[in-house]
């Protein structure tokens, strides 16, 4: 197993103050006092990622606050419309008034990048809320039921993976004319539900052949209480640090997309359609594309990290299961 | 083992059947109209033509006519013409195939070539200082989008050192090989990126199994280098392993030149791809599509086929 460090003492019930017995830990018992313990567990790279994240989950909201209270904030630009000209200042350099500069139409750069993290949040939120949810439900029911609705589901789902990835979403989207994000976070949402039903049916498999599961029916539990409360629960820790690897996959997609212009469309701003953007000033200057590609790799190194790192953990507590 | 195999061929055939019929559905939707596409225009002026040429391509009749009776020609080796600029499909997927596969290629080949080192020593040095340094660098590789590379690379090589063209493609007929390799290199090294972060965490994993054989240890009890070790005793039994992998992930490449291609301008299947969604060219839409699933299909097939091979115990399940 990775090498988590052995001899630090163990916080976490002390901490609870629960006195029982640390070898008798259970799911139930690190629920409880489970994210502290989890977040001083971590190594420092994947608090980095953790803070990451929480920085571009707060920078998207804060990006779109002034939608509801209809005034700029500080850090924004005041004159920043994502679809106007800025003020005439372009191409300038990091600056008190632009902190990351501006591009060749003097519009600021963090402002578009702040409003491109809401696009790629919530294109990410909505894959991530669709597959566990219907993925999760359908991959569930299919495993533990089986017979011919599982046959009939693996069919489907062969069907629509057997597109590359980018070449479905490109034939799909490209029959909408007008593409906005609730749009483009619908036809990903539903596109990226296929790998869920694999992974929940996969982990129902497995749970299905447990000890308790086994113990339910032998008393006569109901199969629907069965499924909602023995396998789903827990086939859910695996499906959430999928859901990690994947919003970072979905978030690289969406970013192509847009680079190739068939996501959101201009002047609405996207990390990718700002890199596409950019390329075309690209001798004048290289910050439009610098940021937007560094946020994109760091968001998705930090989702990276942080579902590496979630999946070895659930592999030590599924095996205490 | 020959009841499985059947059975996955069974499978391949009706994924085919179906992946057919959802791409000529899909297509089917888009908006626009190929005869006005292909009249420009003016065709919105003279709805007798349209009419006509309708009639002429039998437009008018109900999908799924159509759909039965392109399979019957896909059958029978006719992927059937562009609309617009009239090329047979499967000409123009023979002409741009090459251009594809030699970048998917060589992206294998420098994925290869960087990752058999990085995975070798960072098993040799397991949990040391350059082991979590070329783990961050997959890691880093793993995550950095292919467009963004790619874009980097063309600012980076292009515009400040002039190494290489940023756009465009020599072929290999036309003007030699090291002009071919010059258009080459940059997209061929965006698309490795993924596949060679891949290769090198399979490698570091394989090896540090290898590592503590009974037969490394006594090699080092014999006193040979530690370079020689890790090459002759180590990455052999690894390397099965690894190239397996490696010319199984050709087939994933060549689904993911797409964007690459239209960064770099490159005559590839992908641009062609897209200029055909963009033209609303029906037949030309499928034709790729059909042909980037099939590659798809039966290369993740062959995967499945060859774990079953190499790994029994997935077999009982």
């Amino acid at each position: 197993m990775p090498k988590r460090a052995p001899f630090r003492p163990r916080r976490a019930p002390i901490l609870s103050g629960t006195d029982k017995d640390p070898t008798t830990s259970t799911a139930s018992d690190s629920k409880r006092n489970g994210l502290s313990a989890a977040i001083s567990d971590m190594p420092i790279v994947v608090k980095l990622a953790l803070f990451w994240l929480l920085f571009i989950v707060t920078a998207a909201i804060y990006a779109r606050i002034d939608r509801v209270t209809g005034q700029a904030l500080p850090l924004q630009d005041p004159f920043y419309q994502p679809f106007l000209f800025g003020e005439a200042s372009p191409i300038e350099g990091p600056s008190a008034e632009h902190i990351l500069g501006t591009d060749v139409l003097s519009r600021d750069n963090f402002s578009r990048l702040l409003h491109g993290a809401w696009v790629s949040l919530i294109v990410a939120l909505t894959v991530v809320a669709f597959g566990i949810v219907f993925g999760g439900l359908i991959g569930a029911f299919v495993g533990y039921v089986r017979g011919r609705a599982e046959a009939v589901t693996m069919l489907g789902l062969d069907v629509v993976l057997a597109f590359p990835p980018l070449v479905l979403l490109l034939a799909l989207v490209s029959i909408y004319k007008v593409r906005n994000l609730t749009l483009i976070a619908l036809v990903f949402g539903v596109l990226g539900i296929p790998t869920y039903v694999r992974i929940a049916r996969a982990s129902t498999l497995a749970i299905a052949s447990r000890e308790f599961v086994q113990a339910a029916e032998a008393i006569g539990t109901k199969r629907a209480a069965i499924l909602f409360r023995e396998i789903i629960p827990n086939i859910l820790p695996a499906l959430f640090a999928y859901a990690l690897i994947n919003a970072g996959f979905v978030i690289v997609i969406e970013g192509t997309l847009s680079y190739l212009g068939l996501s959101v469309q201009i002047p609405e701003p996207t990390w990718g359609n700002m890199i596409n953007e950019g390329r075309r000033d690209i001798r004048m200057t290289i910050l439009p594309i610098l940021w937007p590609g560094l946020f994109l790799t760091l968001t998705v190194v930090s989702l990276n990290l942080l579902g590496d790192w979630a999946q070895q953990r659930i592999a030590v507590r599924s095996s205490a299961l | 083992m020959g009841k499985i195999l059947i059975v996955r061929l069974a499978r391949l055939i009706a994924t085919l059947f179906a992946v057919s019929l959802l791409t000529f559905l899909l297509v089917e939707q888009l908006p626009g109209d190929p005869v006005i596409a292909l009249l420009g225009p003016e065709g919105l002026y003279d709805w007798d033509t349209v009419e006509r040429i309708r009639e002429e391509l039998k437009l008018n009749d109900p999908t799924l006519v159509r759909y039965g009776r392109w399979v019957g020609d896909v059958l029978q080796g006719d992927l059937g013409k562009s609309y617009i600029t009239d090329q047979p499909v499967a000409d123009a997927i023979r002409d741009r195939v090459p251009v594809t596969l030699e970048l998917a290629l060589l992206a294998t080949v420098i994925a290869a070539v960087c990752a058999v080192p990085i995975g070798a020593f960072s098993a040799y040095r397991e949990g040391g200082r350059l082991d979590r340094l070329l783990s961050g660098f997959t890691t880093a590789a793993l995550s950095i989008p292919g467009f963004v590379a790619a874009i980097f690379f063309i600012w980076l090589f292009t515009l400040k050192f002039n190494w290489f063209p940023s756009t465009g493609w020599n072929r290999i007929t036309d003007k030699g090989l090291w002009a071919n390799l010059k258009t080459a290199i940059l997209p061929a090294s965006a698309l490795a990126l993924a596949p060679l972060a891949v290769n090198a965490r399979l490698i570091r994993a394989d090896m540090i199994g290898t590592l503590k054989e009974d037969y490394v240890l006594s090699a080092r009890a014999k006193g040979l280098k530690s370079r020689y070790i890790l090459m002759r005793h180590a990455l052999r039994p690894s390397a099965l392993t690894a190239v397996t992998v490696f010319g199984l992930q050709l087939g994933g490449l060549i689904g993911g030149t797409v964007v690459i291609e239209t960064i770099f301008a490159l005559p590839g299947l992908g641009t062609r791809l897209i200029s055909a969604i963009y033209q609303r060219d029906v037949l030309m839409i499928q034709g790729i599509t059909l042909f980037v699933a099939t590659v798809y299909v039966v290369v993740n097939t062959a995967v499945d086929l060859l774990y079953l091979a190499l790994d029994p115990r997935i077999r009982r399940q």
